[in-house]
């Protein structure tokens, strides 16, 4: 456990002295928040019940969640360069127990996750979304959800990092995972307007989830998109804590496959 | 005192393969004493790499066993990694970090408790001279500093043995004669055990104790680099002189320990068993002859000829 602890501080440390690039993970977040959030608001004002805060308020959970999976699923390429600049091999011939390279760089994805989705998290407070106010159960319940979350898609990024021999094929799981799993979800648009396989692949996303999750918990949206339900809570967590143990059992899979 | 107890590193029958085909080292076997330098000498791809790994658990071998610092590699794998210490040929450093932070994490690894590890920090930066550089960042040192660096990092745990990967390929000449001279240093002063892999023969002649030649896989030969070189007989002496050599050559021919004798308009070379031995035989022949030597040269095989005589190719990269 210390050694994870060594590898989640150094790790840390790395991050600090590059903090541009913990950064430009958020410019696209921050974008669909200020931009395509606030064009969307006025729009939506005439669609929808009540102003226009509504859409913000629904749609903020749908980026945070774009946010934790981005940023979860990035930090798989810490270990893929340690892999790949042989940067690993110190860790090999130490004696420490194998599986702490790989909690080390699960406790440092999260870590940078969490931080990212804080800010987003933020960000759409101050522009306009709705949120519980003082609720530290829904504040935690949110945070837990978020951290599931994010889990979840390090565990899979960990598990590809593991195997892959590039850093190109890496870049094109995450560009080719995260947009689609996002427009296949309830973030942006109601689920019962969709076609009936957009409705199924949303039913089975995760992203649903915890979308549906921190509308529950940290934001105060009401209602769903035009009036609708929102999936049970109960539901929600259980099929993000689903995903999360599903995340890291891949992980520690691949990985051990791997290195050990 | 069993021979095992003064052996800091044994293995035999290693072998490596990997999937049907490839097989990387096939009956490797090695005994290096204590507090001695061992060289594993060959090309590129002789499986020097592959060797190593196995020694210091990175791998598992298919087949065959290994003891290092006493334990095995295989069934004994954490025991072995407290007491090695390892530098490898690419220089697996963090460029975002500082010397001193490289060092500091390394020795948290190791569970160093704070004050060992600034103590063992403070005496190797002044080993390996880096303490003017140790809070830049890794990626503005130069390839000679970051292979102290990572000489320092090896040695950080204090190991029994130390493991080096081709420790100067790259460097310059000097660097590369400030890194031998810390390696004998520390052979001298610390009683460690070392053992390096290289492709260059001066490297092996300079410092081994004791070298193995390695070649496709297989160790071909081993001994001291002197045993290695005397070996090989074939010095040659060539003579160059004035008079009339005729019964020289004739005398030369009859001597036991010269393997042939060419002679050319006034050049003769003598191949003998040992230069070193014989020369002096050969030049006071000479006198009392109508021949003079004018001019003599040795040349000395090397370990490079060693490797010729058991593989029938030259050491080069592959």
């Amino acid at each position: 456990m210390s050694a994870a602890l060594t590898l989640w501080n150094k790790h840390m440390t790395k991050l600090l002295s590059h903090g541009e690039e913990g950064f430009g993970v958020l410019f696209q977040p921050i974008l669909w928040v200020v931009l395509f959030g606030t064009g969307m608001k006025s729009v939506m004002a005439s669609v929808m019940p009540g102003d226009g805060d509504v859409y913000m308020t629904l749609m903020v959970p749908g980026i945070i969640a774009l946010t934790a999976m981005t940023g979860a699923i990035q930090g798989g390429l810490t270990l893929l360069e340690e892999r790949l600049l042989g940067i690993i091999k110190e860790y090999l011939v130490a004696p420490i127990p194998r599986i702490s390279i790989l909690m080390g760089n699960a406790m440092s994805t999260i870590t940078k996750s969490l931080f990212q989705s804080s800010i987003i998290l933020i960000i759409g407070i101050l522009m306009g979304a709705k949120f519980v106010g003082f609720d530290p159960a829904g504040w935690l319940g949110g945070l837990l959800l978020i951290t599931l979350f994010g889990l979840g898609f390090a565990g899979i990024g960990l598990a590809v990092a593991s195997k892959t021999s590039s850093t190109g094929g890496y870049h094109m799981l995450i560009f080719m995972l995260t947009l689609p799993l996002m427009f296949l979800s309830n973030s942006l648009y109601p689920l019962d307007s969709l076609p009936t396989w957009m409705q199924i692949g949303s039913k089975v996303n995760p992203v649903s989830y915890v979308v549906d999750g921190l509308r529950q918990t940290i934001f105060d949206a009401g209602s769903n998109f035009a009036g609708g339900e929102f999936l049970p809570l109960w539901l929600c967590f259980l099929v993000v804590a689903i995903f999360a143990a599903f995340g890291t059992l891949l992980s520690y899979v691949s990985f051990k496959k791997s290195v050990a | 005192m069993s021979i095992s107890t003064e052996l800091a590193i044994e293995a035999s029958g290693l072998v490596k393969r990997y999937g049907d085909d490839v097989v990387a080292i096939e009956e490797v076997a090695l005994q290096v004493r204590k507090n001695t330098i061992h060289a594993l000498l060959g090309p590129n791809g002789a499986g020097k790499t592959t060797t190593i790994s196995v020694l210091t658990t990175l791998i598992e071998p298919t087949a065959g066993s290994a003891r290092v610092a006493g334990f095995d590699v295989v069934r004994q794998a954490g025991k072995v990694r407290q007491r090695i210490g390892v530098t490898f040929q690419e220089m697996v450093l963090d460029n975002d970090l500082t010397g001193r932070q490289a060092l500091d994490y390394h020795g948290k690894l190791y569970s160093l408790k704070a004050k060992h590890r600034q103590d063992k920090i403070t005496d190797l930066l002044r080993l390996v001279e880096l303490e003017d550089a140790a809070d830049r960042k890794i990626k503005t040192y130069s390839g000679g500093m970051k292979r102290r660096l990572e000489l320092a990092r090896g040695l950080m745990t204090s190991p029994e043995v130390l493991f080096l990967d081709e420790p100067t390929t790259g460097l310059d000449p000097q660097n590369r004669a400030n890194i031998w001279d810390y390696i004998k240093n520390l052979k001298e002063q610390s009683g460690l055990t070392l053992l390096l892999t290289t492709h260059y023969m001066d490297e092996a002649e300079a410092l081994a104790d004791q070298v193995s030649i390695i070649d496709h896989g297989h160790i071909v030969v081993e001994g001291t680099p002197r045993e290695l070189i005397d070996q090989m007989g074939a010095d040659t002496i060539r003579i160059t002189g004035q008079g009339d050599n005729t019964s020289y050559i004739k005398n030369v021919r009859s001597l036991p320990f010269v393997q042939a004798v060419n002679s050319s308009e006034g050049l003769i070379q003598i191949g003998v068993d040992s230069g070193n031995k014989r020369l002096a035989e050969i030049v006071s022949l000479a006198q009392g002859d109508d021949f003079t030597i004018d001019d003599i040269s040795l040349t000395k095989p090397s370990l490079g000829d060693v490797f010729i005589k058991y593989t029938g190719r030259q050491l080069r990269d592959i």
